[in-house]
């Protein structure tokens, strides 16, 4: 199969949200680290949300970046801690209000509750309705730092990340793989720049 | 390092550290020229590199405020990051990949070559390829470019470039190789051979990889004719009453101005900061900005015509292993209008890494769900290519001031916007199937097609021509209507070209240097 991501079209809603993500943009960009997201979450623990909200929350960062065979409930329940320990007020009521929303939704379109809802691609394409907002990217990057900046995870995606204290990759592997052939060696490449 | 009293009107004045400021400071100090470079942001050494992207971004990017405009995707999905520049001693060299390529023949004369094109403004340039040669010889010299010319080998052969290769192969291409880079490939000019550490966009923590940071900069420094002052950001270039720039005023870090006087004044701010420069020195005499008769500066923005593609392969790739940019494949680079389009494009293999990979897979706000999931679980089995081509000069595509909002220094924010021509969405569709087509004939299973990202190649607003009506500088980058006004960026560019900017940049640089000398000598300024 061949996916392929073609260019967005500007939609009416996408303009509509653009400067609340211009500001979600600028604070990601200005990097908010998963260290430091981390790092107060752990203080805070998730306190604040009732039992079923966070249930929510949980599911929801499951089902932004699902990965069930790669990571372990404990990395989602630290993005869920660390999103709430990071609201402000009125980001914490956003949050509410948004999880609110997603399960009146959930009702109105499946009539179970949104964590019931048993299909990956319902439970998806709900999430889809709230895309645009705020509190939604908000998780949506605390996520992404959460999982595809943390050092720790890195390595259940085959990524190793800092190099240098190892003296690079030139005797560790850089040029291993053999289902292709290899490259040309030093002679020919010397070669090569003979004039 | 010297030391210049702000009175002192005998030195000239660099504005901006980067790959041409650097260079134009050492040439000029090397031939016993006073400077003053002035570098908005902080010194950095090797010991702030860190292999580690976000913080890298964090740490050395341009990040006062700009917008993004236009129709390109990133005017909703990066709204305050059009580009992706570096702000810091070395400017964007720290950050840069290391592909010195030249342009070819025709890409000079692009105007001869593609005629005029509706809704483009295709213009020569008023230098051709024979009279850069020699000037190319010597910036592959000075930064160490592996090829013919310092006779370095060109670097070994990575896994996700060897991926790449196999395809061209099965493709029936040959245009690809490991090189230029101006990446040492053995030890040379006191910087150690390339150890593939990768993670060379956020910079080599090792110096293998040119950057004027540990090349130019401190060169220039140590003759003892150029200081580098840094966090030293420029607001204004100021004139007398002939018309002649005598001065610039910057605000060092703490806010303070300052006003340093000068004979001549080079602006290499990159091609955003540089004519926001000149728009914002205005003047009674010059109310539309800076050498700016011809109504040029700011206008023609060029970023090239991008995109990026990944494909998952049948097994593991780990391409994030060694160098970033491992190989360039050059057989798209020719003007032939069958193809729907002007201009050539090139392929060069990008490793991104897991974070990066996340962020721009889908960039916006539907980049998430489990197709992004799913995509990223491939991650160590992508080999991928970064593809780049020529960028039609267009008026619309230009920079210009907010109308109503400030920065920090109360200067107008810039808008970036950039729409791209018809040209343009011919151009990427033809570069997505030829990637797809190569990748697919080793075995990828997934091909992930990337729009493009926030822009790191920035020219054309400060652009060159003969006629003075058409273009803000001349053929060595000397303003038209101020002698004493030199532009010593990529924003002097006339066009885009298919390869990336800076080998040209540094060439041109260096020939500026002698030209400067020259007309100094020759008392003309
Ligand atoms: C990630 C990345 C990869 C790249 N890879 C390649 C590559 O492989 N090959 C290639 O050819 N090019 C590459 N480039 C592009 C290359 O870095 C630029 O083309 C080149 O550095 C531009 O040179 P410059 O002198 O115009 O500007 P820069 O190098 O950006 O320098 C401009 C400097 O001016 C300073 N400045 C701006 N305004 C002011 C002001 N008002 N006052 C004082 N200082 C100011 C800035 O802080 C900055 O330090 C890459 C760029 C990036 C970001
Ligand atoms: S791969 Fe080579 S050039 Fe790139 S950062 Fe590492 S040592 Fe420097």
């Amino acid at each position: 199969m061949t996916i392929r991501f073609h260019r967005l079209s500007q939609s009416r809603e996408d303009r509509a949200g653009m400067s609340r993500r211009m500001f979600l943009m600028t604070t990601t960009l200005a990097g908010i680290t998963t260290g430091t997201l981390l790092g107060r979450a752990s203080l805070a623990q998730g306190a604040g949300l009732g039992e079923a909200e966070s249930a929510r929350l949980l599911r929801m960062v499951q089902d932004i970046y699902p990965h069930p065979d790669l990571l372990q409930i404990a990395h989602y329940q630290a993005i869920v801690d660390a999103v709430v320990s990071n609201a402000d007020d009125d980001a914490f009521a956003a949050l509410q209000d948004g999880l609110a929303r997603i399960e009146a939704k959930a009702q109105e379109l499946f009539g179970v509750p949104y964590t019931d809802i048993e299909d990956p691609d319902a439970r998806e394409g709900l999430l889809r309705h709230f895309q645009n907002e705020g509190f939604f990217q908000n998780v949506r990057w605390t996520a992404y730092f959460g999982i595809y900046n943390n050092k720790e995870i890195w390595p259940l995606f085959g990524y190793e990340g800092s190099s240098v204290e190892y003296g690079g990759y030139i005797n560790r592997g850089f040029s291993d793989i053999t289902f292709v052939p290899p490259g040309p060696t030093l002679e020919e490449r010397l070669a090569e720049v003979q004039k | 390092m010297a030391k210049f009293d702000l009175n002192d009107d005998s030195v000239a004045v660099i504005i901006g550290s980067g790959a041409g400021g650097g260079t134009l400071a050492n040439e000029l100090a090397q031939r016993g020229i006073k400077s003053v470079v002035l570098e908005a942001g902080k010194r950095f050494g090797l010991e702030d590199i860190e292999n580690d992207e976000w913080a890298m971004f964090q740490k050395i990017s341009w990040l006062d405020k700009r917008y993004s405009g236009g129709g390109w995707h990133g005017a909703v999905n990066h709204p305050t990051l059009p580009t992706w520049i570096v702000k810091g001693y070395g400017g964007s060299t720290i950050h840069w990949a290391g592909v010195a390529l030249r342009f070819k023949d025709f890409e000079f004369k692009t105007r001869t070559t593609y005629g005029a094109i509706d809704g483009a403004n295709v213009e020569d340039w008023p230098i051709d390829l024979e009279e850069m040669i020699p000037w190319y010889e010597k910036a592959e010299l000075k930064m160490g470019v592996t090829g013919k010319t310092t006779g370095m080998p060109h670097l070994p052969w990575n896994n996700g470039f060897r991926v790449l290769a196999e395809g061209c192969r099965r493709t029936g291409r040959s245009d690809y190789r490991s090189g230029p880079m101006a990446i040492n490939s053995v030890e040379r000019d006191g910087r150690p051979a390339c150890q593939q550490i990768g993670f060379c966009m956020q910079g080599c923590a090792i110096g293998a990889k040119w950057s004027t940071m540990y090349t130019e900069l401190p060169r220039a420094e140590e003759t003892g004719n150029c200081e580098v002052r840094t966090e030293a950001m420029v607001l204004k270039v100021e004139h007398d009453d002939a018309g002649k720039v005598n001065a610039v005023v910057y605000a060092d870090k703490d806010g303070n101005q300052h006003r340093q006087k000068a004979r001549i004044v080079c602006v290499a701010g990159n091609s955003i900061e540089s004519p926001r420069l000149l728009l914002n020195s205005a003047s009674s005499m010059f109310p539309d900005g800076l050498a700016n008769s011809s109504g040029q500066v700011g206008k023609n923005y060029m970023n090239h015509t991008t995109g990026g593609v990944y494909a998952v392969m049948p097994e593991k790739v780990h391409m994030y292993r060694g160098t970033s940019v491992a190989g360039i494949v050059g057989d798209e680079v020719y003007h032939d209008p069958k193809r729907g389009f002007s201009g050539g494009y090139y392929l060069e293999f990008l490793s991104l890494g897991l974070p990066f990979m996340a962020a721009f897979l889908e960039p916006g706000n539907t980049g998430w769900g489990r197709s992004v999931a799913r995509a990223l679980e491939g991650y160590d089995r992508m080999s991928g290519v970064w593809v780049l081509g020529e960028d039609l000069a267009q008026e619309r595509n230009a920079i210009t001031l907010h109308p109503t909002e400030k920065d920090q220094y109360g200067l107008p924010v810039p808008i970036v916007s950039k729409t791209p021509h018809n040209n343009d969405y011919e151009m990427t569709a033809h570069m997505y199937e030829t990637s797809a087509e190569i990748y697919e004939a080793v075995g990828a299973t997934d091909v992930y097609e990337l729009p493009a990202y926030p822009a790191t190649h920035n020219m054309g607003t400060n652009r060159m021509h003969a006629d003075p009506d058409k273009g803000v500088v001349n053929a060595y980058g000397q303003a038209h209507d101020i002698a004493n006004l030199f532009v010593s960026d990529g924003s002097q560019f006339t066009s885009s070209a298919a390869c990336n900017p800076t080998l040209t940049i540094v060439a041109l640089a260096i020939r500026q240097a002698e030209y400067i000398a020259q007309e100094m000598n020759a008392r003309n300024i």
